[in-house]
C-alpha cells in the first residue's frame, strides 16, 4: 500500500534506532528538545542573531516570524549546522551540543528545509532526496531501495511528481519544495526545521505540508516554521516566538494571541520597541 | 514514538508507475545525447574511411589509433571529473612532462626497475595533484589560477630535470604503448584468439551489468527501459566490440597491451562516476556546491580527491607518452591539457559544471583520434588538421547548445 511508515523510511542503521528510542524517552520529560541560549552571529558589520533565545520541546510547533532580515534564517542555519555562532550555548535533549557542519545536525537528528532549498539541479529527485546520506549496499550505492523508498515518501507527502527520476531542473517551484520537505522525511529526524516551506506552493499544497507537520507533532517531533503567512502559522503552531532585529521580541500562545499583538511584535509597535538602529545594516 | 502512524493520506498505489509517455521520452532526452555522441564517432569514422579508400580501419592502423591517443583518453578521464565539479585542470600536460622526466631518470640514471618506475610515476603525479588540490580546496583559490600557475611551475621544473633527451632503453617499459599481449591462443585463420576472446568476455561483461542492473529495477518494481531498447543497446555494443576485435585480431601484434590498460581505466571509473557515493557527490559539487555542502557532502574533500585523482593519471600519461616516445624530452606533453579539455566538451560536458560523463569524453577523445588519423593518412597539412579540430569543436558544442534549447531544457 501507500502507507509509509516513517520508522521504515529512515530504517537504515542501527544508530538511528537509539535515535527513535531517545524521542520516545524525550518526549516524556519536561526537558526542550533543542535549548539554545544567547546565539549570536555576525556577518562583519551585521549582527544577524544578538543573544536570541529558543526553546522547543517534543510534540510541539514553533513559529519562527520576523521581518525580512530580522534573522530566522540566520538561526535556522545554525541550527542546521551551516553557520557556527559567534557565541551562545545549544542544547539538545539536555545535552549541550555544538553543530559544527550538516553532517553533524543530521547525525543529532536535525532535518532542515532551507529558505533556497538548496536542491541540485542536475540531479534527479531521488539522488537529491538521499544526497549527503546515500544508502550503500556492500560498498556501491543501493540506487533501487533509494529510488523505491523516494517513490514512498513522495507519495506520502501526495506530491505532484511525475516521476523520482525527473531532473531537479525541471520541476516546477512548488514541486522543488516539495522535494525539500520530502528530504524530512528520510533519515528519523527528531528536530525539523522548515524556513518558509510553503512560499511557493498552491492552496492544496500548503495544505498538505501543513497537515504534514501536524503528523510531525504527533510522532513526537520538535518542528520549527518559519513562516511569514499568519494564517499558516496560527494554524499549525503551539507557540509563536517573534525576531526583530537578531533578538527575541516576544513568546506568543498561537491559541490565545491575538493577531495583532503578534503583528505588533513583528513590527516593533511594542514589547522591546527601543530602537537599535545599529542592527541593521 | 507510535510507529504505526499512517503518514499517507489516502493514494492509489502504483499511481506513481504509471509514468506518462512525454516523462518517458524527457528521460530519455538524457540518454539521446549520449547515443547522439556516439552516431557522430561513428559516422566521422564512415566518413573516413571512404576518404581515405578503406585505409583508416586497417588493422595497423586501428592499433596505432588507440595507441596515438591513449594518453588524451587517460587524461580525458581526469579532466571529466574535474570539470564536471566545476573546475578545470591547465596543469596537466607539464605534469606529463615533470612526470615523464622523472620516470626516463629513475630507469637511466636510479637503475629502478621498470615497474617501479611506473609506480613513482604514479605516486608523483598524485603528489602533485595533492598540491594543486591544497590550494584548490582547501584555500578557495580558482582552479583555473593554481593550474595555471602549476603549468608554469611543473613546465619549468620539467626543464630543470630534462636538461637534454633522456633515452629510455627499457624494452619492458617501452612495450607499454608498443607492446601486444602474447599470442598464446594460437590463430584461428589470421586472427589472433586472445584478442577474439578478450572481445568476446567484454561484450559478456556488459551483458550481464547491463542485464543485472536491469533486473535490480525490477525487484524494486521500477521503471526500466523499453524491452526493444535494452536489445538494441546490447546489439549495438556487441557488434561494436565485435568489430574491434576482428580488427585488432588481424593486426601485427594482436591485442595492444595499451588498449587493456585505457579499457581497464574506463571501466572502472565509469564505475566510480556512475555507481559509487563519491561519483555521486561530484555531480552533486559541479550542480550547486552550496547545496551539496549544506546536504552534508565534504565538499572540499571532493575538490581535493578529484586533483589527486587527475595528477595521478597525468602520471600515468607521462609514462604512456614515454614509453611511446622511447626517450623524456623538457617539451613532452605540449597541449595536451588542451587536447584532454576538447574531448570532454565535445563528449558533452557542461561548461558550468554538472554534466558530464566517462563514456562521452573517451568518445570525444576518439573523434578527434580519428579526425588526426584520417587527415594524415589524406596528408592534409597539420596546421589544417589544427583548424580543422577548432572547428569541430566549435560545431560540438553549438549542435549541442542549440539541441537544448530546442529541447527547452537550456
Ligand atoms: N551569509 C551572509 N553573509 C552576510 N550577511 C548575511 C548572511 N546571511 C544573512 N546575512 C544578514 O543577516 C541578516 C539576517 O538575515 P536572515 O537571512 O537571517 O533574515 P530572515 O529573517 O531570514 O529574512 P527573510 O524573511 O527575508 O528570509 C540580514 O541583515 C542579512 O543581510
Ligand atoms: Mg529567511
Amino acid at each position: 500500500m501507500s502507507a509509509v511508515d516513517p520508522a521504515q523510511v529512515g530504517d537504515f542503521t542501527d544508530q538511528q534506532h537509539d535515535d527513535v528510542e531517545q524521542v520516545i524517552t524525550m518526549s516524556t520529560s519536561p526537558v526542550p528538545l533543542l535549548s539554545m541560549r544567547g546565539i549570536s552571529k555576525n556577518f562583519g558589520a551585521v549582527e544577524a542573531l544578538a543573544g536570541v533565545d529558543l526553546d522547543v520541546f517534543a510534540h510541539e510547533v514553533v513559529a519562527l516570524v520576523g521581518d525580512n532580515g530580522a534573522g530566522k534564517s540566520t538561526l535556522a542555519k545554525v541550527i542546521a549546522g551551516a553557520h557556527t555562532p559567534d557565541s551562545g550555548l545549544i542544547e539538545i535533549a539536555g545535552e549541550p551540543t555544538s553543530i559544527p557542519t550538516p553532517s553533524a545536525a543530521r547525525t543529532l537528528g536535525v532535518a532542515t528545509v532551507f529558505q533556497d532549498l538548496a536542491l541540485c539541479d542536475n540531479l534527479d529527485v531521488t539522488s537529491n532526496l538521499f544526497l549527503g546520506r546515500e544508502v550503500k549496499r556492500g560498498g556501491l550505492r543501493d540506487d533501487g531501495y533509494m529510488e523505491a523508498t523516494a517513490r514512498r515518501v513522495l507519495q506520502a507527502l501526495n506530491s505532484r511528481i511525475p516521476s523520482v527520476r525527473t531532473p531537479l531542473s525541471t520541476l516546477s517551484a512548488g514541486q522543488r519544495q516539495a522535494v525539500a520537505i520530502a528530504r524530512t522525511l528520510i533519515g528519523e529526524p527528531r528536530i525539523v526545521v522548515l524556513d518558509e516551506p510553503t512560499a511557493a506552493l498552491s492552496v492544496g499544497q500548503t495544505a498538505e505540508v501543513l497537515t504534514h507537520i501536524e503528523r510531525l507533532r504527533e510522532l513526537g517531533l520538535a518542528v520549527i516554521l518559519i513562516s511569514h503567512n499568519m494564517t499558516d502559522v496560527r494554524a499549525v503552531s503551539d507557540r509563536i516566538v517573534v525576531l526583530r532585529h537578531g533578538r527575541n521580541n516576544g513568546t506568543f500562545d498561537a491559541a490565545t494571541t491575538s493577531h495583532e499583538a503578534v503583528l505588533a511584535a513583528i513590527t516593533g509597535a511594542t514589547v522591546r520597541s527601543t530602537p537599535r538602529l545599529h542592527a541593521l545594516r | 514514538m507510535s510507529t504505526d502512524t499512517n503518514l499517507a493520506p489516502a493514494m492509489p498505489s502504483g499511481e506513481q508507475a504509471r509514468i506518462p509517455l512525454s516523462q518517458r521520452l524527457s528521460g530519455l532526452g538524457g540518454n539521446a545525447r549520449q547515443y547522439g555522441i556516439f552516431a557522430a564517432l561513428i559516422v566521422i569514422i564512415l566518413l573516413f574511411q571512404g576518404l581515405t579508400d578503406g585505409r583508416l580501419l586497417k588493422p595497423d592502423n586501428v592499433v596505432s589509433l588507440f595507441q596515438q591517443n591513449a594518453y588524451v583518453m587517460v587524461l580525458a578521464i581526469g579532466m571529466v571529473m574535474v570539470i564536471v565539479a566545476g573546475h578545470i585542470d591547465l596543469s596537466v600536460g607539464s605534469v606529463v612532462a615533470l612526470v615523464g622526466g622523472i620516470v626516463a631518470l629513475s630507469i637511466t640514471d636510479w637503475g629502478l626497475p621498470w615497474w617501479v618506475a611506473v609506480l613513482l610515476g604514479v605516486a608523483i603525479g598524485a603528489v602533485v595533484g595533492a598540491w594543486q588540490g591544497f590550494w584548490i580546496a582547501y584555500v578557495g583559490i580558482p582552479a583555473f589560477i593554481v593550474t595555471l600557475a602549476g603549468m608554469l611551475i611543473f613546465r619549468g621544473l620539467a626543464l630543470v630535470v630534462v636538461s637534454q633527451t633522456i633515452r629510455v632503453n627499457d624494452d619492458n617499459f617501452n612495450s607499454i604503448v608498443s607492446g601486444s599481449l602474447p599470442n598464446f591462443l594460437g590463430f584461428s585463420g589470421d586472427m589472433d584468439v586472445v584478442t577474439l576472446v578478450i572481445g568476446a568476455l567484454t561484450i559478456a561483461a556488459f551483458a550481464i551489468a547491463q542485464f543485472r542492473a536491469r533486473m535490480q529495477l525490477r525487484k524494486h518494481d521500477l521503471h526500466v527501459e523499453a524491452l526493444g531498447l535494452f536489445i538494441a543497446k546490447l546489439v549495438g555494443v556487441a557488434v561494436a566490440v565485435g568489430f574491434l576485435s576482428v580488427l585488432l585480431s588481424l593486426s601485427a601484434g594482436g591485442m595492444p597491451i595499451i588498449l587493456v590498460i585505457v579499457g581497464v581505466l574506463i571501466v572502472a571509473y565509469t564505475f566510480l562516476m556512475g555507481r559509487t557515493v563519491f561519483g555521486r557527490h561530484i555531480y552533486a559539487v559541479g550542480g550547486n556546491r552550496p547545496a551539496a555542502s549544506l546536504s552534508g557532502v565534504r565538499t572540499k574533500r571532493v575538490d581535493f580527491m578529484i586533483f589527486v585523482n587527475i595528477g595521478a593519471l597525468a602520471g600515468v600519461a607521462a609514462i604512456i607518452t614515454t614509453a611511446r616516445g622511447g626517450a623524456a624530452v623538457a617539451a613532452a606533453g605540449q597541449n595536451f591539457e588542451l587536447d584532454a579539455i576538447a574531448a570532454c566538451f565535445i563528449g558533452g560536458a557542461a561548461v558550468t559544471g554538472g554534466i558530464g560523463r566517462i563514456s562521452g569524453a573517451i568518445v570525444g577523445a576518439l573523434i578527434m583520434g580519428v579526425l588526426n588519423m584520417g587527415l594524415s593518412i589524406m596528408s592534409v597539412d597539420p596546421s589544417w588538421q589544427q583548424a580543422i579540430k577548432g572547428l569541430v569543436l566549435l560545431f560540438a558544442v553549438a549542435f549541442d547548445l542549440i539541441n537544448k534549447r530546442r529541447a527547452g531544457t537550456s
